[in-house]
């Protein structure tokens, strides 16, 4: 639990809600999709309740196994990850991990993803309507799968198309999670835009690998893997300015946020809200102290919402 | 699911190199004492780090945890940044600690059970060997040579009978932990062999010799193992390994299975 708590009399001299594209969430601080499970993992160490909303781990239509090992090497400032989206596929998720989150009341992004544009269509059909889903996060960007996923994500054409189908296939409000690992951001989050989405998430991580010299072969089982933790967080902080300056809609903000200072520079460089990811990992409390630590930087500077961080030019 | 997990800071006691490279850090950590059950483990992280480089907590397995004292001991080896860094500590200052983490041993009532440790993996056998007060049963503990043996005395306290052996030959019998535990399973008939049930941590090529000897003489096994993790608790799921329906993860289903439950080719 973190270490202070602010009480509700000074809170309520700050407006931490945020509108994101219509999901309208207490406070602007989520954890990120692959980080916190499905809820239940981290439920004896945080109050789940108390964060803006959880991104439950990718979902798929079938169960996924994922990569071989190793999954995961440690980086300088960094963690790299092939994991592969194992999970649990819709159906267990909906009669098993959906049903608890919505007795605990955890405002729940389900994060989907899918091998073709008619698996992401399927996925969206299925969780509409479904009490306890808030909304979903599209995941055209993960890099740790050789189909799917990243290639609908690097291509405006294809990252539209999947954007407009999940649109069309239900009345959830739809975020979709970018990849860095592209020329143009900018140009992909304009095509989305147009195509429907109600919001944007960035960054997924940046594809990276290394080399275990001694026995002269990748690290990773899957040879190349996704970079996360605070040594991207410039790369994703530069980008959460560009694509907040280039689109109307609101901006997730990913990439490496550990502290409530990381998170205040995302707020000032246009994010609407902020995801917290490998931090919770090193630390499962990581995003009540980022909580209690904004509010108490908000009050002392006079911010009394999450809008008036923004650097205006 | 019912998990009782601490994330906490804990104010470090002791924190002694007693082997080249080989530290023993005693932490007061209350609420974990109370809840740990043998074979679990802790993720770990030197309050000493300024900033992100290492970045990930380390996972140590439960070495002796006391209920009475609250008091909580692990035994590593510094092999990297990580541990290095929690070498450094002294007494009175503070790691973070989160535990108690993953599954333990499950020696069931009628067993017999047989600890054999590998060097380093006598780390989670001390506080299962301290779990079974009054108990029958043995621990073998194997080392390349007689320095490397490690922590023999509180072994010794348990009344557990104790068998030790080198692969100098410079202390105990000479040769390897499983050629001691062939000759003592190859002793047993058929009646106590059901009755035995091993409980192991060491190198994996010690672990792939163990179950296969308890494959072939028909004896129930259960491994603890190691794998490079991020966050022990089930978030990442970084830590898979091959078992015989998919993929199992060390941190959850983990650190102790059942050796036929794993794929270990």
């Amino acid at each position: 639990m973190a270490e202070t708590k602010i009480d509700a009399a000074q809170r309520s001299k700050i407006n931490l809600k945020v509108d994101i594209g219509g999901l309208i969430l207490d406070n602007p601080i989520l954890l990120a999709s692959g980080t916190c499970g499905y809820g239940m993992e981290l439920a004896d160490l945080i109050d789940l309740k108390s964060m803006g909303a959880i991104v439950v781990k990718g979902i798929s239509l079938e169960p996924r196994q994922g990569n071989p090992p190793p999954r995961i090497h440690e980086t300088p400032c960094g963690l790299l990850n092939a994991i592969g989206l194992e999970n649990v596929g819709i159906e267990a998720f909906k009669t098993k991990q959906l049903p608890w989150l919505r007795e605990q009341g955890i405002r729940t992004i389900v994060n989907i993803l899918g091998n073709t544009i008619y698996e992401y269509e399927k996925m969206a059909q299925e969780l509409d309507g479904l009490a306890g889903v808030d909304a979903l996060e599209v995941n055209i960007s993960c890099p740790n799968v050789k189909e799917g996923g990243v290639a609908f994500g690097t291509n405006p054409q294809s990252a539209a198309q999947v954007t407009k189908v999940v649109k069309d296939a239900c009345s959830l409000p739809i975020i979709v999670k970018l990849s860095p690992n592209v020329t143009d951001i900018c140009e992909i989050a304009c095509a989305v835009e147009e195509a429907g989405a109600d919001a944007l998430s960035l960054i997924n991580t940046i594809l990276g690998m290394a080399i275990d010299i001694h026995r002269k072969k990748p690290v990773l089982g899957n040879v190349f893997g996704g970079l996360s933790g605070p040594a991207i967080r410039p790369v994703a902080l530069r980008m959460v300015w560009q694509v907040a300056r280039a689109v109307s809609i609101p901006v997730i903000g990913i990439g490496g946020i550990s502290t409530w200072k990381d998170a205040v520079e995302f707020f000032m460089a246009g994010a609407t809200a902020v995801q917290i990811g490998t931090a919770t990992l090193v630390d499962p409390s990581t995003s009540e102290k980022i909580l209690t630590g904004m509010v108490d930087f908000m009050l002392r500077n006079n911010y009394h919402s999450i809008g008036e961080l923004k650097i205006r030019e | 699911m019912t998990l009782q997990r601490f994330n906490l800071k804990a104010n470090i006691l002791e924190n002694i190199e007693i082997r080249p490279d080989i530290f023993l850090m005693k932490v007061s950590a209350h609420q974990i004492s109370q809840h740990a059950i043998p074979g679990q483990f802790c993720m770990l992280r030197s309050n000493l780090i300024d900033g992100y480089d290492p970045l990930l907590r380390r996972p140590l397995s439960i070495h002796r945890a006391c209920k009475k004292t609250g008091q909580l001991e692990f035994l590593y080896r510094v092999v990297g940044r990580g541990t290095k860094a929690l070498a450094k500590h002294k007494p009175g200052e503070k790691v973070d600690l989160l535990g108690p983490l993953g599954s333990g041993f499950h020696v069931k009532d009628h067993e017999i059970p047989i600890l054999v440790g590998g060097g380093l993996g006598v780390a989670p056998l001390l506080f299962l060997a301290e779990s079974l007060p009054g108990r029958k049963g043995v621990v073998i503990i194997g080392a390349v040579t007689k320095s490397q043996l490690l922590r023999l005395e509180p072994l010794r306290e348990t009344g557990l009978e104790i068998l030790l052996t080198t692969e100098d030959g410079s202390f105990g019998n000479k040769g390897l932990v499983t050629e001691v535990l062939d000759r003592l399973l190859t002793n047993l008939d058929n009646d106590a062999k059901r009755d035995v049930a091993i409980f192991s941590c060491g190198p994996m090529p010690m672990l792939r010799a163990i179950y296969h000897l308890c494959q072939d003489q028909g004896v129930r096994c259960q491994v603890s193992l190691e794998t490079v993790m991020a966050c022990g608790s089930g978030l990442c799921l970084g830590c898979a390994l091959p078992a015989r329906d998919g993929y199992v993860h060390v941190c959850k289903e983990g650190p102790c299975f059942e050796a036929d439950q794993l794929e270990w080719e």
